[in-house]
């Protein structure tokens, strides 16, 4: 996307964005807009917001897609990754090119991962708040063409948007309700992962296809990610009044039990 | 802190709750779990004295932050007790401020879904809770999740003499095992919650016990837990009630209760 056209888009993200902050919004799914705004912006193949947990590593928050391949290779940076080095320098690392051995000296598990999963350039920019450093926002490539410094600038703008929406409202003097917004986001995370398995079994389909009908549902009512999965675990929620993913048609609505799944008594 | 971590870990004698609430420099800590199927709170240590009244008059009340943070799963954050609107949490308000609580800050233990527990911190005079007490809480309340999942709860404090024996040994509903001796790990890949919610419908049981039952079919076979839970998600490993894995048999008797994710209604 060049010139005009993206200044144009731009101004409508951020617009959006500005619009989703006022209410009661639901935080992993600006997030994960965020995401895929990232990717139409920025024309990349990939990208993904990670954020600190409560023993200093990095969580994948949310993502321009949820297939397992990409979540893994946000999972393996727990440990490695230039995520977690420009999450301990606070510092960008833009245009790091995962063909080459010092890379993948660095780095090995993730290198190798991510070049199978066909990515040839990563980037990782700081989710900043004042002097602290929350996150990062990761960036993956398949095609090898260089960021510019506008499109760096533009990656780091839209990485302070995810911060803000992560620790937004609130004023100085409540500055402690940060890490207790960290814990919310982190804690929601996890939930749309359970979530996902328990439709996934219920649906008898794969936990993409289950998230990719749990998502539209939530957004068509415009329920918080979170919440509702919380209401479906808590068994306080119909989960046949979301229509399930196509590949699970024929074992889905049945009232009796699904032929492929004899042994759940759940239903 | 750390010095508070590693004597956790490590089944430190002594009062827990006295050393949390000198490192964090809090006027109190409590701890209480959530036991049996109505998951009703219950506490496990608490300092000094004034904790333990606290934490009894919120959950007998059933309200204050305590129950919000176990409801919502989410740290509810009130240092100063007199900023907090009064029809908030009515029947408590009065009797914390005769009691002499000036804030109060509560952190879930829990992994998603899964609740265990939750951390009260009783603030001092000064009606705040700064940055680092706020992490240092959240990085205590991460361990204790770690421990509490670990089933240390009954073995570390409840029988080693520090005199809580009788609040952690008894009715305990939740997980009960020596087996785990470190913090979980893996459980940073997706994988692993998405088997959790597979298992918990294979089951019918809650997702504290499936993840439980994930975790001891992988130190069972000696896997790695992501590696389990990759074959959940792929299904090429399926759980049901005549598992034979051997581990998963052992310690479910006090767990399988009427609960089972959206029963009747998949």
């Amino acid at each position: 996307m060049i010139g005009m056209a993206r200044e144009q888009r731009l101004a409508e993200i951020f617009v959006e964005v500005a619009d989703s902050l006022v209410e009661d919004f639901d935080v992993i799914d600006l997030l994960q807009r965020l995401s895929t705004r990232c990717v139409e912006l920025l024309d990349v193949s990939a990208a993904g917001i990670l954020l600190v947990d409560a023993h200093g590593e990095l969580q994948i928050i949310a993502a321009s897609d949820e297939h397992a391949r990409l979540l893994e290779l946000f999972a393996l940076q727990h440990d490695q990754g230039p995520c977690v080095e420009c999450y301990r320098t606070g510092t960008a690392r833009t245009n790091i090119d995962l063909t080459r051995p010092e890379t993948a000296a660095a780095w090995p598990h993730f290198a190798d991962r991510a070049r199978e999963t066909g990515y040839v350039t990563t980037h990782a920019l700081p989710l900043r708040l004042r002097n602290r450093v929350v996150g990062a926002l990761n960036l993956f490539q398949s095609a090898p063409h260089r960021l510019g410094d506008a499109d760096i600038a533009l990656a780091q703008a839209l990485a302070d948007v995810a911060t803000i929406a992560i620790l937004q409202q609130r004023t100085l003097e409540q500055s402690h309700i940060e890490n207790s917004q960290l814990a919310t986001a982190l804690t929601s995370r996890i939930l749309i992962e359970q979530v996902k398995g328990v439709l996934a079994e219920r649906w008898n389909t794969s936990v993409d296809d289950a998230f990719a009908a749990f998502r539209s549902y939530a957004r068509a009512h415009q329920l918080r990610l979170a919440d509702l999965a919380t209401r479906i675990i808590a068994g306080g929620f119909d989960t046949a009044s979301i229509p399930a993913p196509a590949s699970a048609a024929e074992t889905t609505p049945a009232p009796a039990p699904a032929p492929a799944a004899p042994e759940d008594h759940t239903r | 802190m750390a010095d508070v971590l590693r004597s956790l870990r490590l089944g430190g004698r002594g009062d827990p709750a006295r050393a949390c609430a000198l490192a964090l420099g809090a006027e109190g800590v409590a701890l209480s779990l959530l036991v049996g199927n109505g998951r009703t709170a219950e506490p496990l240590w608490c300092h000094p004295e004034v904790s333990a009244r606290f934490e009894e008059l919120q959950f007998t009340l059933g309200e204050g932050p305590g129950p919000d943070a176990v409801r919502t799963g989410s740290p509810v954050m009130e240092p100063d007790l007199d900023r907090v609107r009064p029809d908030r949490w009515p029947a408590l308000l009065p009797p914390a401020r005769d009691l002499g609580v000036h804030g109060v800050c509560c952190f879930p233990l829990g992994i998603g879904a899964i609740r265990v527990g939750v951390l009260t911190v009783l603030c001092d005079g000064d009606r705040t809770m700064s940055v680092q007490q706020s992490a240092d809480a959240t990085a205590l309340a991460a361990a204790l999740t770690g421990a509490l999942l670990n089933g240390d709860g009954r073995g570390q404090w409840g029988e080693d003499g520090n005199g809580n024996g009788d609040r952690g040994g008894s009715g305990n509903g939740g997980p009960v095992l020596g087996l785990f001796l470190d913090r979980p790990t893996g459980l940073h890949r997706a994988a692993v919650h998405q088997a959790t919610g597979m298992i918990s419908v294979q089951l019918g049981v809650t997702m504290e016990e499936a993840l439980l039952r994930l975790r001891a079919r992988a130190y069972g076979s000696e896997r790695p837990l992501g590696e389990v839970a990759d074959d959940v998600v792929a299904r090429r490993l399926r759980f049901n009630d005549n598992d034979a894995s051997g581990n998963g048999d052992g310690f479910d008797d006090d767990m399988n209760g009427p609960y089972s994710p959206g029963d009747g209604k998949g």
